[in-house]
Parts: structure tokens; sequence; C-alpha cells
């Protein structure tokens, strides 16, 4: 279009070895992020050994009041041991593989604050998931561990059938928290449809508790519940792994887990890959990308803020980095089904 | 068009069109909007056509929903218009967006692209990455940019301890590390103290001036436009009411002056409307001696109504007041348009 010497801009692509560089500083960034904010973690690790203790004693008080003889040694055909071991694998599981992407992607949707992101060369699906790596690498660090350090020596943790199963368990749940983090992606991306997403992401964190496994193990409940939860992608982010380090997925059964779950994996990549681009999409045609953060005006607004917590009332117009801060206080991980949201 | 060179943004008859929801009254009408809602199309941006020669600072200008963010977003790229062209350095944004944000930085003043909890430098290195800067043209500029904006002193502070204006000068350099051809500023001074502001300013000047950037900035604040684009282009419900340099707005528009006449005795506003009897002049009593005439320099001149007001009144003191660029804008948003334009 442009006549002779007209500054052409010139087209352009990253190549492989940058995008690595340029997504790995993603996931640095997000662990030195995190490192910021380690305090707000100690409280978190005597929470999680609460519910951990909650579950325990619960569990234990079940088991003792069955009648005696070798059948009411198992619950669900798990033994005591085996219990107490799911209880705590699945709470440390759970410290490890949470995050916030649907919180922080939904924020950004709904602030307009993601034009920032829309208007650099960016994948964002990718950042996003590099960020939740970062976060996780701290999460182990300076969460799973310290629970672990305090909780195994509380409860006693049973070994797995086989010390593989350590190695794959770990692997287990790498894949999970990528599970995870693509659920968490496409939760986010409904922004983009709805006016206000923060129900469906409430809504959705509480049924993760039960649709992951975390809260009851899928063998306590009945038959055709259990095929339907086998369908979803929610097994992949809890309860595949802690079956992995019980033992209960034995042989070709444990790569034929692994493979499920890696199959979620991409699969919701290439879903969230989809849902992302045409709501994009939707946003440029439809021209819903707010450019100018909206000031607040009365009072359904003031509540709004008020249930975003502390971090979101610190400023009228809010840069992107204080959704970390209001992130902070509520990224965690605490189980909703047990305490108030607001934690 | 400015002679600094071949347009390097073209943008022909753009248009915009949103669809709203018109909300019926009361409680029965809101019913009525949630089984059957009322939509109505409205036209953001409507017509726009302008070219951007390659290292011009031009201010995009309007009132509050004049069009001005719909029309910055379809140059980032953000937004596809209506219909129209935009054609920038053979690119067109919202199609080839991968490319395209290779080239272009922005500042919004409202919101930051620094990483809060962490030291300015971290977010500069992740831009580097983003950007695919070589190391050396990486420390270069940020050379460059310390000097300018001197950030030295902060750089490895974290931003949320920053203040605003150290923050802006932040930002600034974050969006011109990758030295994209293209800079859009939406708002840049917005919340800065007389000295950050000029301080901004300072920058920009610079900038422009050492590494030809091309700058589209959207402003509230006449000083910014005044101290840094020789053009402007003014834009209301959504059509473009003016492009061209300042000071030829004040030509072009109808130019009020007023001239304050200050008087030894005090006379009756009649007395001196028969001194100018004849002239298109307007006068009114402000407090006690002081009297003010309101005419427009097209249709007299003021040396004419001063030697008239001098020769009929004991005259103790006279000032001529020029509208500011700010009143002149105003009043152009206000009629909705900028007289009599080509």
């Amino acid at each position: 279009m442009n006549g002779a010497g007209a500054p052409a801009l010139p087209r352009w692509r990253r190549g492989g070895p940058a995008t690595v560089a340029l997504y790995l500083q993603f996931v640095r960034l997000a662990f030195l992020k995190m490192l910021a904010y380690r305090l707000r973690y100690y409280t978190g690790v005597v929470s999680y050994t609460v519910f951990v203790a909650g579950n325990y004693f619960l569990f234990s008080a079940i088991y003792a009041s069955r009648p005696e003889g070798a059948e009411a040694a198992r619950l669900g055909g798990l033994t005591l041991a085996q219990m107490i071991a799911y209880v705590i694998l699945s709470w440390a599981g759970r410290s490890f593989t949470f995050n916030n992407i649907d919180r922080t992607l939904s924020w950004q949707v709904s602030k307009g604050e993601i034009a920032v992101q829309l208007i650099k060369p960016l994948h964002v699906q990718t950042m996003m998931l590099s960020e939740a790596l970062g976060e996780a690498a701290f999460r182990f660090l300076l969460f799973t561990l310290p629970i672990l350090v305090v909780v195994v020596p509380l409860f006693g943790l049973a070994p797995p059938p086989h010390p593989a199963l350590y190695g794959w368990t770990l692997l287990s749940f790498l894949l999970a928290l990528v599970v995870n983090a693509q659920i968490n992606f496409l939760v986010g991306c409904l922004a983009f449809y709805l006016k206000n997403v923060s129900g469906v992401v409430r809504a959705k964190m509480i049924m993760m508790e039960f649709l992951t496994g975390v809260l009851v193990p899928f063998t306590f409940f009945p038959g055709w519940v259990q095929t339907v939860v086998a369908w979803l992608p929610f097994q992949a982010v809890s309860y595949v792994p802690v079956m992995i380090y019980l033992g209960q997925r034995p042989g070709a059964s444990l790569a034929g887990a692994l493979l499920l779950q890696a199959a979620w994996a991409l699969g919701l990549s290439v879903l969230g890959r989809w849902f992302w681009n045409r709501s994009v999409r939707h946003v440029t045609l439809q021209g819903g990308v707010r450019w100018r953060p909206r000031r607040p005006q009365g009072p359904c607004c003031r509540a709004a803020r008020a249930a975003c917590g502390a971090g979101c009332t610190s400023r009228g117009a809010r840069p992107r980095s204080s959704s970390p801060t209001s992130r902070s206080s509520s990224s965690r991980g605490w189980p909703t089904g047990w305490t108030s949201w607001s934690t | 068009m400015d002679d600094a060179g071949t347009p390097l943004i073209r943008v022909r008859d753009l248009c915009r069109d949103y669809s709203v929801s018109r909300r019926r009254e009361g409680v029965r009408g809101g019913v009525v909007d949630l089984l059957r809602p009322r939509r109505e199309t409205l036209r953001a941006v409507d017509r726009v056509s302008f070219d951007v020669a390659s290292g011009e600072m031009v201010g995009y200008i309007g009132a509050n929903g004049a069009g001005k963010s719909t029309t910055i977003k379809m140059l980032t790229g953000i937004l596809t218009p209506t219909s129209g062209t935009v054609d920038v350095g053979g690119l067109v944004p919202w199609r080839d967006r991968g490319h395209y944000t290779r080239h272009i930085g922005a500042v919004f003043g409202q919101r930051t692209q620094l990483w809060w909890d962490l030291a300015v430098v971290e977010s500069f290195r992740l831009l580097q990455k983003i950007y695919e800067v070589p190391d050396a043209d990486y420390r270069r500029q940020l050379g460059r940019l310390d000097e300018l904006l001197g950030l030295g002193e902060f750089l490895h502070q974290p931003v949320r301890k920053l203040s605003l204006g150290q923050r802006m000068r932040c930002e600034l350099a974050a969006a011109l590390l990758h030295a994209p051809r293209l800079l859009f500023l939406d708002e840049p001074t917005i919340g800065l103290d007389v000295v950050a502001k000029e301080s901004v300013r300072t920058f920009l000047r610079d900038i422009r001036e050492s590494q030809g950037t091309t700058v589209l900035l959207t402003t509230h604040d006449l000083g910014d436009i005044q101290q840094l684009c020789r053009r402007v282009i003014i834009i209301d419900h959504g059509r473009v009411l003016y492009d061209g340099d300042l000071e030829g707005l004040r030509a072009r528009v109808d130019d009020r002056v007023a001239l304050h006449v200050e008087l030894r005795e005090p006379v009756p506003s009649a007395a001196l409307a028969a001194a100018t009897a004849g002239l298109p002049v307007q006068w009114r009593e402000a407090a006690g001696l002081l009297h003010v005439a309101d005419f427009s320099r097209r249709d007299v001149r003021g040396a004419e109504v001063i030697k008239r007001v001098v020769n009929a009144q004991a005259v103790l003191d006279l000032r001529l007041a020029e509208q500011s660029i700010e009143e002149i804008v105003r009043g152009i948003y206000r009629r909705g348009d900028a007289g009599e334009l080509p």
C-alpha cells in the first residue's frame, strides 16, 4: 500500500531458542515475585496442617467405628494407613499444583489490563503457564516441603509399595500442575464473555475440591459418579497422582494413568489455545478490551472491591501489578470448602 | 503534511461502530430489558483519515468519549475497524498483530507494564527477551535512557517503592527499550507534579530528536501538546475536527480577545459602549472600575478599540487577554466544530 521509499516495518518471527529463553524468564520472574511474598506462606503451612489434621481425625474415627473383621480394615478399597497417605498427599499436592491463573486472567480481562499484553509480541497462554511453573517451583520449595516436614512426622506417611513410585508420583504431580493450569486458563478466558466472572471462578474452585478427589477419594462415591469423574479432566489434578503413590495403578495402568494425564494436559492446552484465539477475536471485533481503568462508582462497585480483598482497594487505578498483590492474599490456595473465601 | 518524511501511518476513512444496549426505565423496563434487550449501533469513529510522517510527534486530543481511545485501539491492533484502512509501514495492525507489535511501544498513564514486586531492571530484562534486543543494543539503549531519565538510582528498587514520577520515567524507558518505530502515549503525564511533568516532556523531546521515533500522544493536558507537538488532531463525536498546527488553530477559530479596562472614575458601561459605537464590541462591567470589552480579532483590530476607549475616558490601565489554547479547544468541544474548516 505504501509508495516507494515508504518506511516499511519488517515482518518478524521469534526463533525457537529465543522463545525458550523468553518463557524461562517468565518462570524466573514468577518465582522471584512469589519470593517477595514468602512471609505470607508461613501461616499457610499452619493452615494446611490443620486441614490434614481435621481429615486425619475424621477418617481415623470412621475406620475405628467399623465392626471388627478383615473386610472392615478397608474402606473404599483403602486401609487406614493408605487413607492417611491419601489425605497428606492430596493436600500437599494441592499446595503445589494450586495457582490463580483463572483469577489473574479474569481480573486482567475485566479491568482491561490485558491490553498491555495484547500489544506485545507474546503468547499469553504460554506466558501464563510459564508463570504457573515459576510459582510452582516456589510452592514446592517453600510451601509443599515445609508442609510435608510438619505433617509427615505428625501423622506418619506410609511409603509407596515400590520406591520407584516416588519418582512417578512426582512426575504425575508435574502433569497435574499443567492440567490444573490449563483448566484455570480456560476459566479465566470466560471473562471475555461474562461481565462478572468471579462467581464462576469461586464455583469452579469449590467444585474442584470434590472433582479432583482432594476432599474424598472417588472410591467412596457411588458407581455412576465414579464413571462420570473418570471422564473428566479433574481427576488428573489430584486423584491420579495420589493413587499412583498408593500403588493402586501398578504396571501397565501406571503408564496408562500418566498417559491419561499427559493427554488431558495436551488436549486442554489445545482447547485453551483455541478458546483464547476465539476470545481475542471476539473482543477485537466487539471492542470489549477496556482501555481505561473504570473508576469505582456506586455501591455495587464498592462491594466488588471489598469482595476482592485488601489488595484491590489500595489504588483507584490499579496497575497490573497490584493484581499479584490482591492475588497473593488469596493465592495460597486455601480450600474454600473449609474456610471462607477471603482467607 | 509535514515534510519530515514519507508517511509511516496512513489512516483512511476509518470507522468503528459499537453495539450498545439501551436500558429502558423503571422496574418494568428492567424486566423487559432482560427478555428483549434493546440494542443500537453507536458510531465511535466516523470516517477518520490522516497521515503521520515518520519521526512526527502528533497530539491526538478530544473530550471524553470523542473516539480517541477507539482510534488508538485500532492503531495498536487490538480492535478491528468496522470499515476503513490503516497501514503502518506496510502492516495492518489488527491483521498482522504478531509482526506489528514488535515495532510499537506504548505507555498508558494509568497502567503499568512493570512487575510490581520486582526490581525495575527485572522487567527491563524481560522486555529485552520479549523484543529480542541483542545484549549490546540493550546496554546502549538502557545507557541512553538512563542518561536522559536518570534511572540509575532506582533501577534496583521494586516498582511498588517508586513514586509516581519515578515510575512514569521507568514506564517510558520500558516502552522504548526496544527502540520502537512508533510510540503510543496515553496520558503520559497524568497525576504528575509540575517538575515530573517537565522532565517527561523534556525526555520526549530528546527522544524524538535523537531516535526519530514517531509518537502519537493522547492527553487531556494541553500543556503536553503545546510543548511537544507541532501538529494536533482534534477529534469529536468520532470525526476529525481539526488537523494542523496549534497556532493555526487560533487563526482558524473565531479568535476572541477580552480587553480589560481600568478607569480612574466610575462610569456606566453604556458610556464605554458609546465610545465604541459602530464596532462589534460587547461591554460588560467586571468589578468597580473594571470593564471588559469582548470582541473578535477578525472583526476589529485591538488598536482601534483601545484608541477609542482611551480617547473617550480617563483610563488607568489596559490589558488585552487572548484566549488560551485550552479555552479555544474547550470552545471547539462545546460547539462541535472548529469554525471555518476547509
